[in-house]
C-alpha cells in the first residue's frame, strides 16, 4: 500500500512542473536552482486512492550539504520504505550528473521510478538516450517525460505502482562516478552538431567581456521595456477608464450628495476647484483605487512580465556570476542578486527568497539591504509619477543615493558582523525557451499575490488617513516630530503624516505628499526617506518571521539611524 | 604537465583535477556536482580579477567563487 509519493531530483530539473502535472496544485517554477524553498504537497488519484505527493527541494545527492538538502533527505526517511514511492526526476540533457542521486536512491533500497524529464530539450541538443537499456541496467522503471508540454505524464502515473527496490552494492564516491561513466557510455548517444546560436549565447554570457556587455544590455533593455509597457497600459487602458468613466460617474454622485460630511470626506475626499482630482482628493473611492490600479498596477504587471521572462530563460544565474565579485565585498555572494531582484518587485518575496542563501549572516545582510536600499515597484512607480515631472535628474538621484547606501551598508556589515559567508558554487542552467502558458500562469500568480496583499491595505490606509485628518489627530503627531522633520530634513511638518503612512503602504505615502505642494528638493528628500525608512507593514512582518525579534530590532535600528543621517545630509547638501 | 589551481588555469584550457583542499563540506559539494580527483574539466572563463571561474564538467557548467576555485588544483593539459 503506497502512502506517499516523493518527487526528488537535482536542482532545476523541473520537479515543480511535474508536481503541478501530477496534482493539479500550481507552484512557481523558474530556470534557476533553488526555486522550491517551501515543500509543497498535493494529491494524486491512483485508482480509488488519493495519495499524497510531496515536492522535495532539489538535491544533488543523499549526502546533504545544505539545509534545503537536509530537509529533502530527512523527509524521505520519515516513512518505512515499503510505504512510499520515490519518483526520481532527471534532466535528460545531463544524465551523468543526475545519475549520482539515482544510484544512491537505489543503493539505499528505496522503491524508485525514474522520470527522464526535458526529453524535447535533449533532442534539440543532440542527446539520445536508450530508455530500454537504462531500465535493464538500473532494473527499475524509466519513463521519458516532457513536463512543460505534458508528454509522458500519463505513462508516469500508470507505472508509478511499478516502482520497486532494485538493490545495488553500495559504492564509494569515486567508484560511483566511474560506474556512472560506464552506464552513460552504454545508454547515451551524442550527435555531434555545430554550436547552435543558443549555445554561442550561453557561452558568451559567462565570459568577462561579452558577458558584461550582454549583462548591461539586458538590464538596460529590461528597464526600458518595463517603463514602456507600464506607460502604455496607463495611457491606453487605466487613465481612459479613470478619466472618462469613473470620474463622470463619481461627479454625478457628488451632485446628488448635498452636504459634505464625514462620509463624503472619507469616500470622495477634498474637491480640487470643484472637481475630483484622483491624485489629490485622497478619498477611498478616488485616490485609493487610482494609486493602486492607475499608477502602480501597470508597472507591477510589466515588471513581473520581464522578470519572469528572464527567470524562465535562465539568465539570472549568469548575472549572479558577473556580480559575484562586487557582492563578495558586501558579505554576500553572486546568488544574492536573485532575492535583490525579486525585492525590486516587492520586498516581501525578496526577503522570503533570501532562503536560497546558506548562512544566517548572509540572510541578515541581504534582508537589511533589501528593506533599506531596494525600492519596490509600487514605490518606484509613484516616484516616477511624481518626481518625473521635475526631470530625470531627481529620479536618478533617488537611485544613486540608494545604490550608494547599499554599498556602504554592505561594506560596513561585512566588516562588523560575526559569522561566515559560505562559498559561491553554482550550476549554470542552459538557456531554455520560456513556455507562454507557464509564463502567463506565473504572471497571474504574482499579480494576484500583489492584489491580495495591496488592495485591502491601501483602502484601509486611505480610510485611516482620512479619519486622522478629519479629527485633526495628525497635528498632535506633527508637533512632536516637527523638530526632526522640519529642522533636520527641511520638510513641512505635515509631511510626517506621509512618513507615518509609509509604514502601511509606500505608494499611498508618496500619494499623500502631492497635496502638500512640495518643492523638487523636498519631494526628492521625502521620496528617498520613504524608500529607506521603515519598511511597510507586510515587509516588517516577514522580516520578523525570517530574522527573529533580535535581528529585526537590530535591522530596524540601522534603518532609523540611516534615515536620520541621510535625510539631514541631503537637506544640507542640496542647494534648492 | 603543469600543476595549477583553477584560478590560474587559462581560459579554454583543459585539465585533470588532482587535488581539492578546503573543508569536508566543500569537498562533498564539489563531489556531488561531479568535481572530484581524477576528473577532466575545461575552463570556460574567469570573471574579473578575483571573480568566479566558470568550468565545464561533463555536460554541466559550474561557477566556482574565487576562493573555491583556488582550492581546486588541476594538471593542465
Amino acid at each position: 500500500m503506497i502512502k506517499k509519493i516523493y518527487l526528488i531530483g537535482n536542482p532545476n530539473v523541473g520537479k515543480s512542473v511535474i508536481f503541478s502535472r501530477l496534482t493539479g496544485v500550481q507552484v512557481m517554477s523558474s530556470n534557476y536552482p533553488g526555486t522550491t524553498v517551501e515543500i509543497s504537497k498535493g494529491y494524486l488519484r491512483l485508482g480509488d486512492d488519493q495519495i499524497e505527493v510531496v515536492d522535495l527541494p532539489g538535491t544533488y545527492s543523499l549526502e546533504p550539504t545544505s539545509s534545503a538538502e537536509k530537509v529533502a533527505v530527512s523527509l524521505l526517511k520519515e516513512h518505512p520504505q515499503n510505504e512510499i514511492v520515490v519518483v526520481n526526476i532527471i534532466d535528460s540533457t545531463n544524465l551523468e550528473r543526475n545519475l549520482l542521486l539515482t544510484l544512491q536512491l537505489i543503493e539505499e533500497g528505496f522503491p524508485v521510478i525514474v522520470c527522464l524529464n526535458m526529453c524535447d530539450d535533449a533532442v534539440h541538443r543532440g542527446v539520445y538516450l536508450d530508455i530500454g537499456k537504462l531500465e535493464d541496467i538500473l532494473r527499475i522503471p524509466v519513463i521519458s517525460t516532457c513536463a512543460v508540454t505534458g508528454a509522458g505524464i500519463k505513462l508516469l502515473i500508470e507505472r508509478i505502482k511499478e516502482a520497486k527496490p532494485a538493490f545495488r552494492d553500495k559504492l564509494v564516491h569515486e567508484a560511483r562516478w566511474t560506474e556512472i561513466g560506464k552506464i552513460v557510455e552504454r545508454v547515451q548517444r551524442l550527435e555531434h552538431r555545430h554550436h547552435t546560436f543558443r549555445e554561442v549565447l550561453e557561452d558568451a554570457s559567462v565570459r568577462p567581456l561579452t558577458g558584461l556587455v550582454i549583462g548591461m544590455g539586458i538590464v538596460y533593455v529590461s528597464f526600458k521595456i518595463v517603463r514602456f509597457i507600464g506607460e502604455t497600459i496607463i495611457n491606453r487602458i487605466t487613465d481612459p477608464f479613470f478619466y472618462t468613466i469613473l470620474q463622470p460617474f463619481l461627479e454625478k454622485l457628488i451632485f446628488l450628495w448635498k452636504e459634505e460630511g464625514f462620509w463624503f470626506h472619507l469616500l470622495i475626499g477634498d474637491l480640487i476647484s470643484g472637481k475630483i482630482d484622483f491624485k489629490q482628493s485622497l478619498g477611498v473611492l478616488t485616490t485609493a483605487p487610482y494609486i493602486e490600479f492607475g499608477m502602480v498596477l501597470p508597472y507591477v504587471v510589466s515588471f513581473y512580465l520581464i522578470l519572469s521572462l528572464l527567470e524562465d530563460i535562465g539568465y539570472l544565474p549568469r548575472l549572479a556570476i558577473l556580480l559575484d565579485n562586487i557582492l563578495h565585498r558586501l558579505g554576500l555572494h553572486g546568488y544574492a542578486i536573485i532575492p535583490v531582484l525579486l525585492g525590486f518587485g516587492c520586498n516581501v518575496p525578496g526577503i522570503l527568497s533570501t532562503r536560497v542563501l546558506e548562512s544566517r549572516r548572509e540572510r541578515f545582510i541581504a534582508s537589511t539591504i533589501i528593506s533599506i536600499g531596494v525600492p519596490c515597484v509600487p514605490l518606484q512607480a509613484m516616484i516616477f509619477g511624481l518626481l518625473g515631472k521635475f526631470g530625470g535628474f531627481y529620479v536618478s538621484g533617488v537611485y544613486l543615493v540608494l545604490f550608494f547606501l547599499i554599498l556602504v551598508l554592505g561594506l560596513i556589515m561585512n566588516r562588523t558582523l560575526k559569522g561566515y559567508s559560505p562559498e559561491f558554487l553554482l550550476e549554470i542552467p542552459p538557456y531554455r525557451f520560456p513556455q507562454p502558458h507557464m509564463l502567463a500562469q506565473k504572471l497571474y500568480f504574482r499579480i494576484r499575490g500583489f492584489l491580495i496583499e495591496a488592495v485591502p491595505v491601501v483602502l484601509i490606509g486611505v480610510a485611516v488617513v482620512n479619519i486622522l485628518i478629519y479629527f485633526d489627530l495628525f497635528n498632535v503627531i506633527s508637533s512632536i516630530f516637527a523638530p526632526i522633520i522640519h529642522g533636520l530634513f527641511g520638510l513641512p511638518k505635515e509631511a510626517i503624516a506621509a512618513l507615518v503612512i509609509g509604514f502601511l503602504r509606500k505608494d499611498v505615502a508618496v500619494g499623500m505628499l502631492v497635496p502638500l505642494g512640495l518643492s523638487a528638493k523636498q519631494l526628492f528628500i521625502a521620496a528617498t526617506l520613504l524608500a529607506i525608512s521603515f519598511p511597510c507593514i507586510a515587509t516588517f512582518i516577514v522580516l520578523w518571521k525570517e530574522l527573529g525579534l533580535k535581528d529585526l530590532i537590530k535591522s530596524t535600528l540601522i534603518m532609523v539611524a540611516i534615515s536620520i543621517m541621510v535625510g539631514t545630509t541631503l537637506n544640507l547638501l542640496i542647494a534648492r | 604537465m603543469k600543476k595549477v589551481s583553477l584560478t590560474q588555469l587559462k581560459e579554454n584550457h583543459r585539465g585533470k583535477v588532482i587535488e581539492i583542499s578546503g573543508d569536508a563540506n566543500l569537498q562533498k559539494r564539489l563531489m556531488n556536482m561531479g568535481v572530484y580527483k581524477g576528473r577532466d574539466i575545461s575552463k570556460l572563463s574567469h570573471i574579473g580579477l578575483r571573480g568566479p571561474a566558470v568550468i565545464r564538467v561533463g555536460r554541466s557548467i559550474i561557477a566556482l567563487g574565487y576562493s573555491v576555485a583556488s582550492k581546486v588544483k588541476v594538471e593542465q593539459k
